[in-house]
């Protein structure tokens, strides 16, 4: 257990707004409230043992209480940046896509250019006032969410600076969401390598945490295929790096969750556009659909490939191709080995499982029902021409917006080496069991790079992976239903206590997972880390609360 | 009068919750408390390792101030007039022994909201659109105009009393009280909070160390005779398990308690514009403690302020819905199905159970019968057999029990 240096406040509790009278302050200052430095954990004075294997940390974090607000924007104002304070302009800030975690920042600023971030980010330093940067906004745990202090929406920054179709490789503004990057490279009869199936999220942000896609187990997460970035680091420096420049920085800011820099540019890989050819296998046990999947992908039989859940006893295998000779391969070599069944052939299976089991009927009606409402998604004709999909990323990030999204993304998730992955997702699948109806589950291999290995320390990607990592997302189908964040929370707990438990990491690793880090990763590569931490941000103003 | 988003009633840890939840959200909150902050609480201060969890996640690790000595409780122990004794940890650790006229101060300013001691509430009136409170601040009245009203003071909540003017009356009402001794010998073990399933000695009997005093409290119909009571208590406990202990100081302390609601599926949450949480709407985890419960609960009402704003749907819809699952978890602890078949609570009564001797088995499920038969006046047999059986076909306890 690590006990971190703590510091005792001399004025004891943080004033709270209202609470100012001179009587009451003298009341307040009956206790002395031990202030936790970011990043560690203090001692805890109900005894060493209280809540075994719990760090004691603050996860929703207080507000920061503006000391040095005023300052911090005089010279902001100084400098020529527009900086909007007030509860409109804050208000739309107020929480992520998760919507378990609510702050407002004192102030948003609107990213404009590396030069302007590099000038708030030494104001920020000089005043000490926390940067929250947030692109898409679509984290679950509460790491775009500014708890006081000032965020930085990098929706300004979101052009295509150049594509470079002979190298194959574009430069983006960190911005800029990933749908607006394809339908640029579209226009170059381009497509960049892996993207989320969210493609509101930023490049940036994805960078930053990992990124994963139904061609992942082929070409790695998002974050692998950035080659080079501009980076404003905490302290205001801007710097290019990548794997042969300034290669420390960018080792720690590539699924480093925005604790070293603000990515302000990337230089990513991209490659020919290439319409899709879907094939769907269906099973009816969880752990076969797995295991088919890891043995496409230890062969490199196809070029995508991923698990959707309906039900417990309806798993899809998906499997698409970018060219007819690789679709020809796996017919030849590997359909035969899949031991799920075709459309017809499941629809046959689940007749006779249903019939056999009457009891059941809701689940079947709701089979149905998703089979009517899900499977024309994936084949709408606008995006079909000669029975190939085209934008694969507008019909994958649609539906899954459609039919599995709600107004808040539940999705806690699991990443794990490829042996462990069976059993954790049948753990993670229990737990769903125990807390909703219904729920879907989406299993996808991740391809690791063994030149790449550093960047991958204290990420998503499980320290004991070799070749592949798998991760799961576990999302609960919430259609219309209201639950309070405190299940959703307990929710995503048991789920996050099964990574504890197996050595396991997480794909979305930030924010209210702060209590998780040192369960995780241990003492000795947290405590690494924050060092690095202190030395690059010595305030540690930028994106705290996050793993810090 | 004062324009605000929220009145809180009750400076209390459920308050504390409601309050972190719209102040995160940018809502402007204020909460009142009758009495002068810091103040005194009459509480056994045994806070489960969930409650502890809430506390450390959103106000940040406990000031040494916020606890009494011990600091820490590792378990319950409950004692049968057999005289078998069953000492249980809880999961996940030890857990802390809150001194709530700190604690409470303590997360009321860690939620960043507005707080205004020493006033009263009076009553309101739901307007539809805002609720008037109005209240007394040092006998002067006050009017706060406000969107939402969450009455979190307890369970003798005067903001239920507005609200249900009737509803004191539905509810059978007990009195707890605790007097402090000075220790000659007590050889029960300070790391553990002590209960007593005996029906001779009261509704809720219980005894353990606090700030080098042992405490020895009761409960019972109200009704009864305190002092009376207390001293079977003292007496049983000298000469049962040789617990030698000087006559109690002055500062005895009592107070009423809604016993029940959790048990039957009747909370009270409230009606339009005003919520009511913690234990002012029935929450009451089994062993009394009500802390845990109040967090979450407090929480819950504070989300579902923001959640009908950001819907746009009423108030008491949004509450309803989102509390079901603190209600599931609350009455679980007192569903005989659950606890025979699973584990509700926050330390293992079956492996406890499993421990003894098969004889002794017998002696406790027998004990605990007889103890059960105590409540037998109060007519919740078929309540709780009808709340029991929805649990496992519905999947949840049946919202329209609720007030």
């Amino acid at each position: 257990m690590h006990f971190g240096a703590c510091v005792v406040g001399s004025e004891g509790f943080d004033a709270s707004p209202g609470y100012d009278s001179l009587h009451s302050f003298h009341r307040m200052v009956l206790l002395k409230i031990s202030l936790v430095e970011p990043g560690t954990v203090g001692p805890c004075p109900v005894a060493p043992d209280a809540l075994q294997g719990i760090k004691r940390q603050q996860t929703n974090p207080a507000r920061w209480k503006g000391a040095g607000w005023q300052a911090f924007v005089s010279a902001l104002d100084a400098a020529g940046m527009e900086l909007v304070e007030g509860a409109a302009a804050c208000g739309v800030y107020a929480t992520d896509a998760g919507g378990t975690a609510y702050g407002l920042p004192h102030g948003v600023v609107v990213a404009r250019s590396a030069g302007q971030i590099a000038s708030l980010l030494k104001a920020a330093q000089t005043h000490r006032v926390p940067v929250t940067v947030r692109g898409g906004g679509l984290t679950t745990e509460g790491e775009s969410v500014a708890f006081g202090g000032v965020l930085l929406d990098m929706s300004g920054m979101s052009r295509v600076l150049h594509i470079d179709a002979k190298a194959l490789t574009v430069r983006v503004e960190g911005g800029i969401f990933w749908h607006s990057l394809a339908e640029e490279l579209r226009r170059e009869d381009l497509d960049y390598l892996s993207a989320p199936l969210n493609l509101t999220s930023s490049v940036g942000g994805t960078l930053g945490v990992g990124g994963i896609d139904v061609n992942s187990a082929r070409l790695g997460c998002s974050a692998d295929q950035a080659i080079a970035l501009q980076v404003v680091t905490p302290t205001g420096e801007i710097v290019e790096c990548s794997d042969s420049q300034n290669q420390e920085l960018f080792q720690r800011v590539i699924l480093g969750y925005g604790q070293f820099g603000v990515i302000t540019e990337a230089t990513l890989r991209v490659r020919p556009y290439t319409p899709l050819s879907m094939h769907y296998f269906y099973y009816s046990s969880l752990a076969t659909a797995i295991e088919d999947l890891q043995m496409l992908d230890r062969n490199d039989a196809s070029d995508y490939s991923g698990i959707l859940t309906i039900m417990d006893c309806a798993v899809n295998l998906l499997v698409a191709f970018d060219s007819d000779e690789r679709e020809a391969a796996f017919k030849a070599n590997w359909e035969s080995r899949l031991r799920g069944y075709g459309e017809f052939g499941f629809a046959l299976c689940m007749l006779g499982h249903y019939a056999l089991r009457p009891w059941k009927l809701t689940e079947a009606l709701y089979l149905l029902q998703r089979k009517r409402e899900v499977f024309p998604e994936f084949r709408r004709a606008e995006y079909m021409r000669q029975g190939k999909m085209h934008d694969r990323t507008v019909v994958f990030s649609r539906a899954v917006w459609k039919h599995w999204g709600s107004r808040q993304m539940v999705i806690p998730d699991l990443a794990t080496s490829a042996d462990k992955f069976v059993a954790a997702v049948e753990r993670g699948n229990a737990v769903c069991r125990k807390y909703f109806p219904r729920y879907t589950l989406y299993c996808v291999g991740i391809k690791l790079r063994p030149e790449h290995q550093a960047h991958y320390e204290m990420s998503c990607v499980p320290p004991d992976a070799t070749g592949w990592a798998y991760g799961c997302e576990f999302e609960p189908i919430i259609d219309g239903e209201v639950y309070s964040r405190d299940h959703f929370q307990a929710f995503k707990n048991a789920i996050y206590d099964i990574g504890v438990d197996m050595g396991a990491s997480y794909y979305r690793f930030g924010g209210m997972m702060k209590g998780y880090i040192r369960r995780v990763f241990g003492d000795a590569l947290v405590d690494k880390h924050l060092a690095l931490k202190r030395k690059a941000d010595p305030a540690m103003i930028l994106n705290r609360d996050v793993i810090f | 009068m004062r324009n605000v988003d929220i009145v809180i009633v009750g400076a209390s840890l459920a308050a504390a919750a409601a309050a972190k939840r719209t102040v995160d959200a940018g809502l402007e909150t204020v909460i009142l408390e009758r009495k002068e902050l810091p103040r005194h609480k009459i509480c056994s201060g045994i806070l489960s390792p969930r409650g502890h969890r809430f506390l450390l996640e959103n106000f940040g690790p406990l000031p040494r101030e916020t606890l009494h000595e011990p600091t820490s409780c590792r378990g319950v122990t409950f004692h049968f007039p057999s005289m078998v004794s069953m000492p249980m940890d809880f999961f996940h650790g030890t857990t802390p022994h809150l001194h709530r006229k700190y604690s409470d101060h303590w997360a009321i300013q860690r939620s960043g909201a507005e707080v205004h001691d020493q006033t009263s509430f009076a009553g309101l009136e739901d307007k539809g659109d805002h609720v008037l409170v109005h209240a007394r601040k040092q006998g002067e009245p006050v009017v706060y105009r406000a969107r939402q009203v969450i009455g979190a003071d307890g369970p003798s909540s005067l903001v239920v009393r507005a609200v249900y003017p009737d509803y004191p009356k539905q509810i059978p009402w007990f009195f707890v009280g605790q007097k402090f001794h000075e220790i000659i010998d007590c050889p029960l073990s300070a790391d553990y909070f002590h209960f007593w399933f005996h029906p001779g000695l009261g509704h809720y009997t219980w005894s353990h160390a606090r700030d080098g005093r042992q405490i020895v409290g009761v409960g019972f119909k109200r009704g009864d005779n305190f002092a009376k009571k207390h001293a079977v208590v003292q007496q049983y406990l000298e000469d049962k398990h040789g617990v030698r202990l000087k006559p109690a100081g002055d500062d005895d302390e009592g107070c009423a308690e809604n016993f029940g609601p959790s048990l039957i599926n009747r909370y009270v949450f409230g009606k339009g514009n005003v919520l009511v949480t913690g234990q002012a709407a029935g929450f009451l985890n089994m062993i009394g403690e009500g802390m845990s419960c109040a967090l979450h609960s407090g929480a819950i009402s504070g989300e579902a302020v923001v959640e009908a704003r950001l819907r746009n749907r009423p108030v008491q819809e949004m509450y309803r819905k989102m509390i079901a699952s603190e209600v599931r978890r609350c009455s679980d602890q007192w569903n005989p199905l659950k606890i025979a078949l699973e584990k509700p609570h926050e330390a293992d009564f079956p492996a406890a159970l499993m421990a003894l001797s098969w004889r002794d088995r017998g002696k406790v499920l027998r004990d605990m019968w007889r103890f059960v038969v105590l409540f037998k006046e109060f007519k919740w047999g078929r309540q709780i057999t009808s709340a029991a059986l929805q649990r496992p076909i519905l999947g949840s306890y049946s919202m329209q029990r609720w007030l």
